[in-house]
């Protein structure tokens, strides 16, 4: 018998039905086969009630976009695995018109009100001369289909859509921004339409069928021209973005930092190790949580990994950068580090920080001009992927404990699994799911001190899926993440789940410590 | 979707370039049945309008002087193809609502509408059925314009969205105006194969103008043997010789030929065909380093309701702009001039249309019409057992696939004209949808399209039944030669006493004499 996979199909006809439900289809397996194929198949030869919206199926027009277990994406591309069961359901924020099919008017209009074209003052000459690198910003937001899939999967959006219209709208206010026929100031527009309130987590570009980089390339550089023109950066981020300007930190000092209590530069710590890498502890890690620092070095140690930390270091611009300080980050702090971090001679520079990490990575080299002398990772990257972990050192911590995915880690970075990975290779830890283990948790790009309360409604819903996974603990491995997640247990009143960096666990296990 | 660009004689690239030439390619390009008075409004009126858009915002690639840059298609004098990429077609659309959105024009979407209203012999408006509600709704209108695209659904295998079902040729037959050139049936020469579910998914042109190569199992450039301009002749020859190497056993496992890109530079595949980058890494396959395996897919009729050079049907109160007129491209259309006759004729029509308007008294409307519009519409609904639109559709595709297709004779034409007969008897009065509630049925809407693509796919065989020779797309393999004898000419249809009538009419030539 041919194979089959079971698609689960949400229903509704508010016409007829007292309330939603959903049906299980079986439907044929063959190689290729896409979510519309199987949405095809259903109507044409199980039920012909089944509403659905189509049109190219060649991935041009939008019009497909729904739910795939948990993910929008439209369906002429989202591929059916062979042995996955599915669940679809309409996109989020748009009332039911029936099944699959969403009224889509609240949001078109919300379009219609952002004066979405080219204005002009004067005539356009014929022929206009615009050059290829005039045009070159705009091109990847000319490719929107305006499918929707960004506006239902943002967790912004999700709290608040009347503050934060979405990636979507944003994309099109850089696209007329960088337009230079546009003669409108569409950042400001786009201020008012919540252009802080942003996290940058990246969860647009993972469902975006044409892989538009909203929050690097319209958030963070609309940003950038708001700093420059006055509107931004907003109150929340002035005392911590001078700090890091002036002393290269974002936090205060508050008694030893983690360099003064680690032996820095070429500090041998290990016999003939596998490997030598530069750690960049960052901000956070260097004045707050030192313990995790000696954590990640005590770690890579265990591992025979040779541990070189700088004997200074700065900021690494990422809360000047995701504010619209890029400037001021270019000129104080990158030169700084990439100094420091080449000088130290490594081929892999591993950071504990998901935002650092990706501001290296991601951003250095755009800033500087060049590629980086060295590779960077997060440090349950570099151990998922370089390291055979040594386990035998290790004794069971006996916890019951679910991950929170960071952002900058599984998105910015491009490692949705190190993490789970690592941490699944500790003795005693019993992992549960929680809901969306991936979903934001509104501490990143400056929203935390920027705009608090979009960033505390993102926060309840991820300390209410921590609560509701009945884990003892929450496992995450991002100094913002983990500040973020510790502040709304304890204010929710769950005071007794225990919020781990990664490091803190795994250090307990080689330590023979219980947690 | 219209991917590969639209041919404006800019002469960006080619100076040299002109209308003049455009119309001359085209003309020729068309088997010379193209209505001349219409191409020359083609290619004159092309440029401006390709302007027109940039003045709204769209953004076409550049050249280095930052002109538009224009690039080489099938059968074309010069580098004439305008594009973004290759998502040209998607740059129209996106450009065209920013405009619609700056002049706060009203768009009711989601209308199916399932006939055009008339009343003493003028169009009058149109009825339709509001999908998100099942509502009924009458559109009194001092003018129309007919603009519902094209037909590709009725085959099996086609680059065509699920909407292109023919619903304006047959409401153009259905309220009495004249249809030109239905035998005339495009089918692009590169569609995909593999898998199943992107079968006939349109591989632009742009990857052949940009130097794209097509080579059989045995890695031998067959179009070698088939036209010098190999790759970039005419769609209908490359389509043929494309269908040929399979037919006679000399194409991939999948049942297609090779079109391979991937000799030239990463950087400009991924630039200018960043669209079929994607659509085959979807598949697995990287263009950059590997062939993309293709077939001919059903693409675009290139006849369709007949219309002068104000863009006017012969009913009163109808214009029309589109895949959905005939006479423009004549026997075979050149890649890039159905985008560039969208503008060029969309604009003709809506001045004309709104002029004509301004002069007009608001018609009246035949109730009896209306009455007779929602009696058929609640009739699908209300049978509660025949047969489904699903059923149907997939006979019709298969037939006109096997029948209609690339390769035509008499025999199967006759074939098929008896099948579709068969299917108008006794399956469209069964038509039916298995829900019964009017939110949303997409099934039932269904029912209006197959039975449009039914009465399509009649005048498209018997036309091409009737042409007794080969010319441009239309293939007869009982009679391969051309007849300029007998069928240099245009067949054009009339619904007259509710009886399909044929007949053939001089081609209206201007510029060029046949053969020049």
């Amino acid at each position: 018998m041919a194979k089959t996979v079971k698609i689960k199909v949400f229903r509704y006809d508010p016409d007829i039905d007292k309330e939603p439900h959903y049906e299980t289809y079986e439907v044929p397996y063959s190689e290729g086969l896409m979510i519309l194929d199987a949405l095809n198949y259903i109507y044409e030869n199980i039920d012909g009630t089944l509403a659905y919206r189509w049109a190219c199926r060649a991935g041009q027009c939008g019009s497909c976009a729904v739910i795939i277990n948990g993910k929008p994406k439209i369906a002429c591309r989202a591929a059916l695995e062979k042995e996955e069961d599915v669940t679809i359901t309409p996109l989020l924020q748009f009332p039911v018109i029936k099944d699959l099919v969403v009224d889509l008017e609240r949001g078109l209009r919300r379009i219609e009100r952002m004066r979405p074209y080219v204005e002009r003052v004067k005539k356009a000459p014929r022929p206009e001369i615009m050059t290829a690198e005039a045009i070159e910003p705009i091109k990847e937001f000319r490719e929107c289909i305006e499918c929707w899939a960004c506006i239902s999967a943002c967790p912004a959006v999700a709290e608040a859509w009347q503050e934060f219209s979405g990636p979507m709208y944003h994309a099109k206010f850089a696209r007329l921004q960088f337009d230079e026929r546009d003669v409108e100031d569409r950042v400001k527009m786009a201020f008012i339409e919540g252009l802080y309130k942003c996290t940058t987590c990246r969860a647009c570009v993972e469902v975006c069928p044409k892989e538009i980089e909203i929050p690097e390339k319209a958030i963070e550089k609309m940003r950038a021209i708001a700093v420059r023109t006055g509107l931004g950066p907003l109150p929340g981020h002035a005392e911590y973005t001078s700090r890091a300007i002036k002393f290269g930190r974002t936090v205060d000092k508050i008694g030893t930092s983690l360099l003064e209590m680690v032996q820095t530069g070429y500090a041998a710590r290990v016999k003939n190790p596998k490997d030598t890498v530069g750690y960049f502890p960052g901000c956070l890690t260097d004045y707050r949580l030192q313990e995790v620092g000696k954590a990640i070095i005590e770690i890579l140690t265990k591992n025979n990994i040779e541990v070189i930390v700088p004997s200074e270091f700065t900021c690494c611009g990422s809360p000047l950068i995701r504010a619209g300080l890029v400037d001021e980050a270019k000129e104080n702090l990158v030169p700084k580090n990439v100094k420091i971090l080449e000088g130290l001679g490594v081929k892999t520079v591993v950071t504990g920080c998901p935002g650092c990490g990706m501001t290296i990575k991601r951003n250095y080299p755009e800033l500087i001009g060049r590629e980086l002398g060295f590779e960077t990772m997060h440090v349950s990257q570099y151990l998922a992927r370089n390291v055979d972990l040594n386990v035998n050192d290790m004794t069971s911590v006996n916890v019951k404990a679910t991950i929170h995915n960071p952002c900058h880690l599984n998105r910015g970075l491009g490692a949705p699994d190190d993490l789970e990975n690592v941490m699944s290779k500790i003795p005693g830890v019993k992992l549960v799911e929680m809901e969306e283990a991936d979903r934001c948790c509104g501490a990143g790009g400056g929203v935390r001190a920027g705009e608090r309360s979009i960033s505390m409604m993102m926060a309840r819903r991820k300390g209410e899926f921590i609560i509701n996974s009945g884990a003892e603990a929450c496992v995450t491995q991002c100094p913002f993440c983990y500040i973020q997640i510790r502040d709304i247990l304890k204010q929710l009143g769950y005071e007794q789940i225990k919020v781990y960096d990664l490091a803190d666990l795994m250090v307990k296990s080689y330590r023979g410590e219980k947690p | 979707m219209a991917e590969g660009g639209v041919n404006a004689a800019l002469g960006n690239v080619d100076p040299e370039d002109s209308w003049e030439s455009h119309f001359k390619d085209t003309v020729k390009g068309g088997a010379w049945i193209n209505n001349q008075k219409l191409v020359e409004t083609l290619t004159k009126e092309a440029p401006e309008r390709i302007l027109d858009l940039e003045e709204y915002g769209a953004l076409f690639d550049r050249t280095p002087e930052g002109k538009i840059v224009q690039r080489p298609f099938g059968k074309q004098s010069y580098r004439r193809t305008c594009y973004a990429s290759d998502r040209t077609g998607h740059e129209f659309m996106a450009t065209l609502v920013e405009e619609v959105r700056r002049r706060d024009i009203d768009v009711m979407e989601e209308i199916f509408v399932t006939n055009l209203l008339k009343t003493n012999n003028t169009v009058v408006g149109a009825f339709g059925i509001e999908y998100k509600t099942g509502d009924f709704l009458v559109f009194r209108a001092k003018a129309t314009v007919l603009a519902a695209g094209g037909t590709g659904r009725i085959y099996k295998t086609t680059s065509n969205a699920a909407q292109d079902t023919g619903d304006g040729y047959a409401m153009g037959y259905r309220a009495g105006a004249s249809l030109i050139d239905m035998e005339m049936f495009q089918f692009h020469p590169t569609g995909m194969v593999f898998p199943e579910s992107a079968c006939g998914r349109l591989v632009t042109e742009g990857v052949r103008g940009e130097g794209g190569i097509l080579t059989n199992i045995n890695n031998e450039r067959f179009m070698k043997r088939y036209d010098p301009r190999l790759e970039l002749a005419g769609r209908d020859v490359v389509a043929r010789a494309n269908a040929t190497e399979i037919l006679e056993g000399r194409g991939t496992p999948h049942g297609g030929v090779y079109l391979n890109i991937s000799h030239v530079d990463a950087h400009i595949i991924e630039d200018r065909l960043k669209t079929m980058l994607r659509q085959f890494l979807d598949t697995g396959v990287d263009i950059r380093k590997e062939p993309m395996e293709v077939a001919p897919t059903a693409h675009h009729l290139m006849g369709g309701v007949m219309v002068n050079e104000e863009v006017a049907t012969d009913l009163k109160g109808l214009w029309a702009a589109g895949e959905v007129t005939g006479g423009i491209q004549g026997g075979n259309r050149l890649g890039g001039n159905a985008l560039a006759g969208t503008q060029v004729f969309g604009k003709i029509a809506g001045e004309n249309a709104a002029k004509y308007a301004q002069n007009v008294e608001k018609p009246s409307i035949d109730l009896a019409q209306v009455k007779k519009e929602i009696k058929h519409a609640q009739s699908s609904l209300e049978r509660r057992k025949g047969i489904r639109p699903v059923q149907v559709r997939t006979k019709l595709a298969n037939l006109m696939w096997d029948k209609v297709g690339i390769f035509r004779t008499g025999k199967e034409l006759q074939e098929a004209i008896s099948e579709i007969g068969r299917m108008q008897m006794e399956e469209i009065p069964r038509l039916y949808a298995t829900g019964k509630g009017t939110r949303y049925n997409h099934e039932w809407i269904k029912t209006f399209e197959v039975e449009n693509m039914v009465l399509t796919a009649e005048m498209m065989a018997r036309a091409a039944l009737m042409r007794e020779e080969t010319r441009g797309a239309h293939y007869r393999k009982d009679l391969p030669k051309t007849d300029n004898k007998n069928w240099f000419v245009n067949i054009v249809i009339k619904q007259e006493n509710g009886k399909m009538m044929f007949k053939k009419v001089p081609v209206v030539m201007t510029l060029l004499k046949q053969g020049a």
